[in-house]
Order: structure tokens, then sequence, then C-alpha cells
């Protein structure tokens, strides 16, 4: 193994160590304890929460949005995608040359949505004012993360910058709002929780 | 405003610092600044006025949190937009959270990550109201509560006046003179309450109920010694005092000896008594149900028979945001209307994505923030010109009265009634 591939997995392990911390210690606190009586059910609050309370026809944050929130959601999977990408490139797995050109497409898209997404940071007023170093720093590594994960597979001579990359990308992760990779899961549980307790979600139709 | 104490500082971290579970820093790291949030918020939406995104808000108390609770907001606070707790941004704290939220919640049910806004801005206000920052229009309205046990601090000679004759409007009204409204009276199946603009403003709703409960042939009383549904201190979020206002509830349920508590139409109230009440003490509440559920359950079981032809004109329904999208309740009034008006016409939007009216979250008791709060109402001005309605019903006294003042400053020219009205003037009623 070479020094690169050393950081990115020091990284990487810093990464998950911080994320195992703030895992266990949501599981600690647990659930808060609610003494009214119960209406509905708290699994199906929290089964709604994560699907049909997260269809986009139920929000105006997406269906008032679709360009943003579209560039969103690709730039999550393409997050995701890349970094099942990393642990392929690390242990040295080929995939197959269609797997290949998808990926890199997937990669690309996600890169050039995460770009749209920093140009729209910067140039809207309503954002930049909510904005801070962090939010900026965040989507600028998770895009170059992508780029890098879309060139290396075109061109493995990148495949050093690739790793020095992803391992900034992992030391960062756990500093700020990358952090949501854990906790936008306890967040929406615990909506479910809620409303499911109360019978508000599954929603009704008035 | 006072300046803060270091005293008052280590009051407000508290807050922050003590967690009883993971639900609060569940909600303070999950918000990614997307900023979508915004075309949900009335606020916003009335104003365009950028520091009153949700977001915005939200960030108001995450970022104090950033700043004395995470490593990065401790040693890089500039990097993560963690912010001081100091008299800049209680200042800013106070005229955000307490001056442009309603509470509505509508925020929370559109957010791209589902953050609860809601929750987080009544954690801000506990903050300011542990660190004594309460708008002091907002406390007066708890401490009358507090001292007089309502929050209008109506003596108990005029409400009982005020039963009297209410009482016997009732009785001229059905022809009966041994209509009653009960006061006082130990093992009834209901113990009902009231906001208290009932007594004060609006007294022609309590004998629309009293009239309800006498078709259903209902055993039920009031009581001097707790008849107030409201709880004020679920507004300003201060525990002690929202504590205190739901045990006197709960204490004079069990004086009662009343199987059920019946909530009035108030949707802070519906949710300080069935929701947050029990949370307060401690306790579960013994069988709460809000007034809409039972006349609901009324039309549903035949104990009372009432007649669209009755209600003729166009009516057009206001849904309290608290006993919607905190509270679930939004087919039964529906289905009163549907049973007791010849003409009802939904507003767009309606139900779970409904506009609150712009008197929620203490609003209408904080008088520093008035013309903040008819300016965001042009909202729900337009909402109700459109549907062309005479008649908007609503099941809460508190969005009556900001509907009212709207349907002035607007110029609406509809009358604003309770479902217990609308349903009154539909009853028929069965003589002996």
């Amino acid at each position: 193994m070479h020094w690169y591939e050393w950081f990115a997995l020091a990284a990487l392990a810093i990464c998950l160590i911080s994320f195992a911390h703030h895992f266990f210690r949501l599981l600690k606190l647990g659930k808060p304890r609610d003494y009214s009586a119960r209406a509905g059910s708290t699994t199906r609050g929290i089964v709604y929460s994560f699907t049909a309370g997260m269809n986009p026809r139920n929000k105006e944050s997406a269906f008032l949005h679709l360009p943003t929130y579209t560039a969103g959601v690709i730039f999550h999977v393409a997050t995701f995608l890349s970094i099942v990408m990393f642990f392929l490139l690390l242990s040295g797995l080929e995939c197959s040359r269609l797997i290949c050109i998808l990926l890199t497409l997937a990669a690309f898209s996600g890169a050039a949505a995460g770009v749209g997404i920093f140009i729209k940071r910067l140039t809207d007023n309503k954002l930049r004012r909510l904005s801070n170093p962090d939010d900026y720093i965040s989507n600028m590594l998770v895009t170059l993360f992508q780029l890098f994960t879309g060139l290396v597979l075109l061109n493995n001579g990148l495949y050093p910058a690739y790793m020095i990359v992803a391992g900034l990308l992992f030391i960062y992760m756990p500093a700020g709002k990358l952090k949501h990779a854990i906790y936008f899961f306890a967040a929406r549980y615990h909506l479910g929780l809620f409303y499911g307790w109360r019978n508000v979600w599954p929603m009704k139709k008035p | 405003m006072e300046k803060i104490t270091k005293d008052k500082i280590e009051c407000g971290l508290e807050v922050l610092k003590r967690l009883q579970d993971s639900k609060l820093i569940s909600h303070l790291n999950s918000c990614v600044h997307c900023g979508l949030c915004a075309d949900s918020c009335l606020y916003y939406l009335a104003t365009g006025d950028e520091r009153m995104i949700p977001a915005g808000k939200v960030d108001m108390v995450s970022a104090i949190y950033r700043r004395y609770c995470t490593i990065t907001g401790k040693v890089f606070p500039a990097l993560v937009g963690a912010r001081e707790l100091d008299d800049t941004n209680i200042r800013e704290m106070v005229d955000l959270l307490y001056g442009a939220c309603t509470m509505c919640g509508r925020c929370v049910k559109h957010c791209s990550i589902g953050v609860d806004i809601e929750y987080v801005i009544r954690t801000g206000r506990e903050m300011l109201a542990k660190m004594g920052y309460v708008p002091e229009s907002l406390q007066a309205t708890v401490d009358a509560a507090l001292t007089s046990g309502n929050n209008m601090a109506i003596p108990d000679e005029d409400f009982l006046d005020t039963i009297e004759w209410m009482e016997e409007e009732l009785q001229d009204e059905l022809n009966d003179p041994t209509a009653t409204i009960p006061i006082n009276q130990p093992g009834k199946n209901i113990l009902y309450t009231l906001n208290p603009r009932e007594p004060k403003f609006f007294p022609l709703s309590i004998s629309a109920m009293a009239k309800i409960f006498y078709a259903a042939k209902e055993s039920w009383t009031l009581s001097t010694g707790m008849y107030d549904v409201t709880n004020y201190a679920y507004f300003s979020s201060h525990p002690g005092h929202s504590r205190i206002i739901a045990q006197r509830m709960y204490d004079e349920l069990q004086k009662m000896q009343a199987k059920k508590l019946v909530l009035a139409e108030c949707g802070h109230g519906a949710r300080a008594n069935r929701w947050e009440g029990p949370n307060y003490i401690g306790r579960e509440f013994p069988e709460t149900v809000t007034s809409v559920e039972l006349i609901a359950g009324y039309i549903k079981s035949g104990r009372i028979r009432p007649d669209r032809e009755l209600n003729r004109e166009v009516v057009t329904l206001h849904d309290p945001c608290n006993l919607v999208r905190s509270g679930g309740i939004v087919k039964e009034q529906r289905y009163i209307l549907k049973n007791t008006v010849k003409n009802f016409v939904e507003m767009t939007p309606h139900g779970m994505d409904n506009f609150c009216c712009g008197g929620g979250g203490g609003q209408l008791a904080m008088s520093e923030y008035n013309d903040r709060r008819i300016k965001i109402a042009g909202i729900k001005a337009e909402q109700i010109k459109k549907t062309g309605a005479a008649i908007v019903a609503t099941p809460c006294h508190n969005c009556v009265d900001q509907l009212s003042q709207i349907n002035v400053t607007y110029r609406l020219n509809v009358q604003i009634k309770t479902m217990a009205e609308i349903v009154a003037d539909s009853l028929i009623i069965e003589h002996p």
C-alpha cells in the first residue's frame, strides 16, 4: 500500500470512529418518553416518515423547487455510489466496463449537481445569508470526491490524487454538517415517532 | 432589554446541555441550510424578509449549540457559524423565535430533511424563558393564568354571572326552563372547559355548546376551579409555568371526578392538554378529547340530529394548526360541516397544508408584534376571499379572534363562527 492509501484509510477510520460515537450516543440517549395517551402507531409513523413522508408530491421543498430537488437527489445518490466505488478501488476489485461507464456517468452527474448547488448557494441572497463556511467546504469536498471518482475511472494515473481527496473528505465529514449522514436518519425517526404517536402520520386525506 | 449576565447564560445553555433523550441533538444536527423551507413559511411569504426563513430560525438555536456543545464549534466557531449567547443574538432570538413564528409546523411537514423546526424553536423559546426574555405582553398573559386561574383574569363572580345569563338565553331558546349550564357538579361524565375569550367576549359559544349537550342528553359540568383550556406557557415555553397550569387541570379533573375531559375549541389548548400536558406533569391524563371529536361522535351515533337546510350559506373551514398538524384531527371537523351545512367549500390549500391564520404561537397575546401579525394574515385573507364563502368556521377561539381582526382589516365581509355555533344552528331539538 502507498502512503496516500494509508492516508485515506486513516481518514476513513477517524470518520467511522467519530460517526460511531455519534451513533452510539444517539442510541444511548434513546427516544423521549411520552406520557400522553397514544392515538396512533409509532411503527407506521416511522415507516411513513422514511417512505411516503419523503414523497416529493407531499413536499413543497420538492415540488416547488424541482431543479434544486433533482440536483439534490442526484448529488446524494452519486455520493453513495462514489463511496461504494472507493471501497472497490481500494480493494483492487475490477468491475465490468458497462458498470464502470455507468459509475463514471453517475459520478460526473453528481459533481455537476454539486457545482450547481454550490453556485446557487453563492448567488442566491437568501441561501448566502443562511450559509457559513462549512456549507461551502462540505459541498466542495463532496463535489471534488465525485469528480475524482469519475476521473480516476477514466484515468488510473489520478489514483493518488483521488485517494488524497477521499482522505480530506473523510477527515472533514465528522467536523461539520456532513454529520447529517447520521443525523438525517435520527431526525426522520423522531419525526415519525412523534407524528405516529399522535396519529398525524400516516397522513390522512381530508 | 436587560443586559445578559453569566448566570443567565448558564440558565439558557442548560436547556441545550441537559439532554434527556436523542431528539434535540437529532434535530439540531440535521439542518443542511438548503433554504427550501422558505416557501412554506407565511412570515417569509408575506414579508420576503430573509431573516424569517425557518432554517434561519433553527440556526439561531443550533449555532449556539455548536458554539458551546461541539468540538468544532468550540475550536473553530467561524468555520461552522457558531454563535455566542450574547445580547445581540438574544435580541435577534426574541424577535425571530417569539415575534416571527406562529409555531404552525407547516415548515416541518415540508422540510427536505425532516427537521422538527417547531420543536427547535420551542427549545429556543425555552432558553429565552429561562433567561427571563419572554416578551412582556405574553408573560403578562401567563402571569394572569398563574395568579387568577384563567388567562384573562376573569373574577369568579363575573364568570358565574355570564354563565347564569347564558343559561337564561338557553332556556329561552329551547323554551325549556329546566335547561341548564351545570357548574361545579362532581361525578358527571364530562368536565367541559372553555377558552376565557368565551365568557369575556363570545358568550354565545358557551350557550351553543350547552345546546349541543342538551340535545345529546349529556351529563356534563363546568368548574369554577379550572375552566381555562389555554396554556400560554406552552407559547412562552417556560417549563415550570406550563407545568403549574397543566397540573391545575389534572387536579380539577380528579376533584370533579369526571370521566372525561372535553377540551373547548382551542387549537393550542387541545395540544397543551391532550399532548403536552401529560408530559408537563409526568403522568397520563384521564380520557381527554376535543369538542370537535365529541360532536362528530354525537352525529355519527345519532345522539344529535342536525339539519343541513338550517345552514344554507356557503361555509368554508379554517383548520387550526395545532389541531390538524400536531393533533391529527382532520376528518372530524369536515364530517361535522358536511352534516350541518348545505354548502361547504374547502380553502386552497387546506388540511395538513393549511396556512396558519397568523394568530398562533402566542402572537395574539404579543402586542409588540401586532403589525407583523396582521401583515402575515394577508395570506389567509386571500385564501378566504377565493372561496367566496359567507361564513368561516373554525374550531379555535384564538383563530376566531385573529380571523375577526383580518375580516375587518382586509374587508372580507364574512362571519366567523365556531363549530359549536354552526352545529347549534342546525340542531333539531326534540322536546319530550
